[in-house]
């Protein structure tokens, strides 16, 4: 497809969010992110929704394969896709199926779903997301917890002041994280904040959130352990005794399960189950690139929103245990 | 009853007006609308100020003419409240009574702090996100007395007559039971709210403990007791409030003209918040 044509659909789906402006270097900003727009399809809050990822010219990028990682351990910054912004309940997520691994909001019996508001917390409580080209592998036991990775990108919370727009990638420094199991399944949250964030210079360990953010930690791990109560369902556990890991071993996670992704999309793991799709414009040497998506397959028009079920404003009581 | 709003102007901006109408016509919702909403007096007309988990500090206003809600300022600035970790914006639909008034010229027996100068103010815990300017029917439950920087600021508890747990809530040890936590968090924002601001903690009469529907209610009358000396010029200081009402007919401020004056609704769509207000502030100890 001619660059000329593809902006003229941009023209009819684009929503570019403001951006700086930098004069160097003008894929990346100050701060080492990616310049990344996305693409809308579909009507939010219903199952047709999409939003896909492109860069300044337009092209479709994949937002597990193609949005860099950008991993800097010795700074402990990484990118970071915006996948559901603080105080909202639509379970948007990076799809791992459909081509081109859009933001979709997860289906449940054919339903949309959305996350119940635990009292006296109003929806996700942290700007929510995943980190580009990570795995949790589902085929290999992890070395210290004996479980198997939940088969999807790494998740981020994002504890920053601002609330963060979906499908927005962002640079972020890593302070910790937290091994939640989730049906048996391994599905670490690492804990981070956007790096142009005011608390951002004050934050650089586990132990820096407690004293800045007291009581962050303990409400995630609560939010964590009982959000899926008000669905019927048990409380999720933790390994590691509910204990924060360090920004070290945070560290570690993100290393280890980007060079599980690594393999992934070079075909030397396969993951069990569920179809993932690898196709990627990006990497080059791996079996499942082409130079680009064809935007007329995975292009639609946007529409406008569907209603939110007012059920959702409700708030859900446990007692405290 | 068919009560609407009647916008003015985008919210979030010093524009932002909105008015009361009955049956198309502008009314006070300080003054017009009945506080009681049936003969038993079980059922009280509320009017909701502020939806659950938004910012923007609206309150009816006192000084301008049929008192439309607006935003309050200070120093010339828009407020918004803070949010405090872990809540949202406030926790509950929050409003007032119509034809209640804390009067600053007495001190309360109990709190030993005069009143506030405001309607009573109301919070409301059903499960519906209310909208502003919004007339609802509830019953009360209970009555916490806030002393905010030393004045007595009541705020009663209720819950809409129409929402899903109404039947199961008769009482303040009800709202225990079926929304546990939901009082606890109530003290603790009232407390809280106003740190990030810089100033102290607020504190709570009865040592913070939530008094009982009976104490409420004895509440209720006592401020629709004043509010009926203010309309009647009986108050010792009426402290600049805008009298002017289009139903009380014994009232020197009886003026159904005035409801011409109001403009016509011109709404707009809300003004951006400055995403500083989006910030969550953490509070040591509050817990």
């Amino acid at each position: 497809m001619s660059g000329n044509s593809r902006l003229q659909l941009l023209h009819q789906h684009l929503s570019i969010k403001p951006h700086r402006c930098v004069a160097t270097d003008s894929r990346a900003s100050q701060f080492g992110e990616p310049t990344i727009v996305s693409v809308d399809v579909g009507s939010k809050y219903s199952a047709t929704y999409r939003k896909y990822a492109a860069d300044d010219t337009g092209k479709i990028l994949s937002y597990f394969h193609d949005v860099p990682l950008g991993f800097d351990a010795s700074k402990k910054t990484a990118n970071m896709v915006v996948e559901v912004p603080r105080w909202s309940n639509a379970k948007f997520e990076i799809s791992t199926e459909l081509d081109g691994n859009p933001i979709v909001q997860d289906v449940k019996n054919n339903v949309v779903r959305f996350v119940r508001n635990l009292f006296p917390y109003h929806g996700y409580i942290h700007n929510y997301g995943a980190f580009p080209q990570t795995w949790e592998d589902n085929t290999t036991k992890h070395k210290d917890t004996g479980l198997y990775g939940d088969n999807d990108p790494l998740d981020v919370c994002e504890i920053g002041s601002n609330v963060l727009e979906i499908g927005t990638v962002k640079r972020v420094k890593i302070l910790g994280c937290l091994a939640l199991i989730d049906d048996g399944e391994l599905d670490w949250k690492v804990i981070v904040i956007d790096v142009e964030d005011e608390l951002a210079p004050q934050l650089n360990s586990i132990e820096d959130v407690e004293s800045v953010c007291p009581g962050l930690l303990e409400g995630t791990r609560q939010w964590f352990r009982d959000y899926k109560l008000a669905d019927k369902k048990p409380h999720n556990k933790f390994a590691f005794n509910g204990r924060y890991l360090l920004a070290e071993e945070a560290l570690e996670v993100v290393g280890e399960c980007h060079s599980a992704w690594e393999k992934l999309i070079g075909g030397e793991v396969k993951s069990k189950g569920d179809e993932i799709s690898l196709r990627n414009t990006t990497q080059k040497e791996t079996p499942e690139y082409a130079p680009e998506f064809s935007q007329e397959e995975l292009i639609s028009p946007a529409m406008p929103d569907t209603a939110i079920p007012p059920e959702i404003s409700k708030s859900h009581f446990f007692p405290r245990s | 009853m068919s009560y609407a709003p009647r916008q003015i102007g985008a919210a979030n901006t010093f524009d932002y007006k909105v008015y009361i109408e009955k049956n198309g016509q502008p009314v006070s919702p300080f003054h017009d609308i009945p506080l009681y909403a049936n003969e038993e007096k079980t059922i009280l007309n509320m009017i909701v100020e502020v939806p659950r988990w938004t910012n923007a500090k609206l309150e009816i206003s006192k000084e301008q003419k049929l008192n439309p809600i607006i935003q309050d300022t200070k120093k010339g600035k828009l407020r918004f409240v803070r949010n405090c970790f872990p809540h949202h914006g406030y926790i509950h639909n929050y409003g007032a009574f119509p034809q209640t008034w804390e009067d600053p010229n007495v001190t309360h027996p109990e709190t030993k702090a005069k009143g506030d100068n405001d309607p009573l103010d109301v919070c409301e815990i059903g499960e519906a996100v209310a909208t502003v300017g919004e007339v609802k029917q509830v019953k009360v439950l209970g009555v916490m007395a806030l002393l905010d920087e030393g004045e007595t600021d009541w705020k009663i508890i209720v819950i809409d007559v129409n929402d899903p747990l109404a039947s199961k809530l008769n009482d303040i040890e009800d709202v225990e039971t079926h929304l546990p936590g939901l009082l606890r968090a109530t003290n603790e924002w009232f407390r809280i709210y106003k740190i990030p601001d810089g100033k102290p903690e607020n504190q709570f009469a009865f040592s913070g403990e939530c008094k009982n529907k009976k104490y409420a209610e004895e509440i209720i009358s006592e401020c629709a007791e004043a509010w009926d000396k203010l309309i009647k010029g009986e108050a010792a200081d009426s402290k600049g409030i805008s009298l002017e009402n289009t139903t009380i007919l014994n009232s020197a401020s009886y003026s159904p003209a005035v409801a011409s004056e109001i403009p016509a609704a011109s709404p707009l769509p809300p003004a951006p918040i400055d995403k500083s207000i989006d910030k969550w502030f953490f509070i040591a100890g509050a817990h």
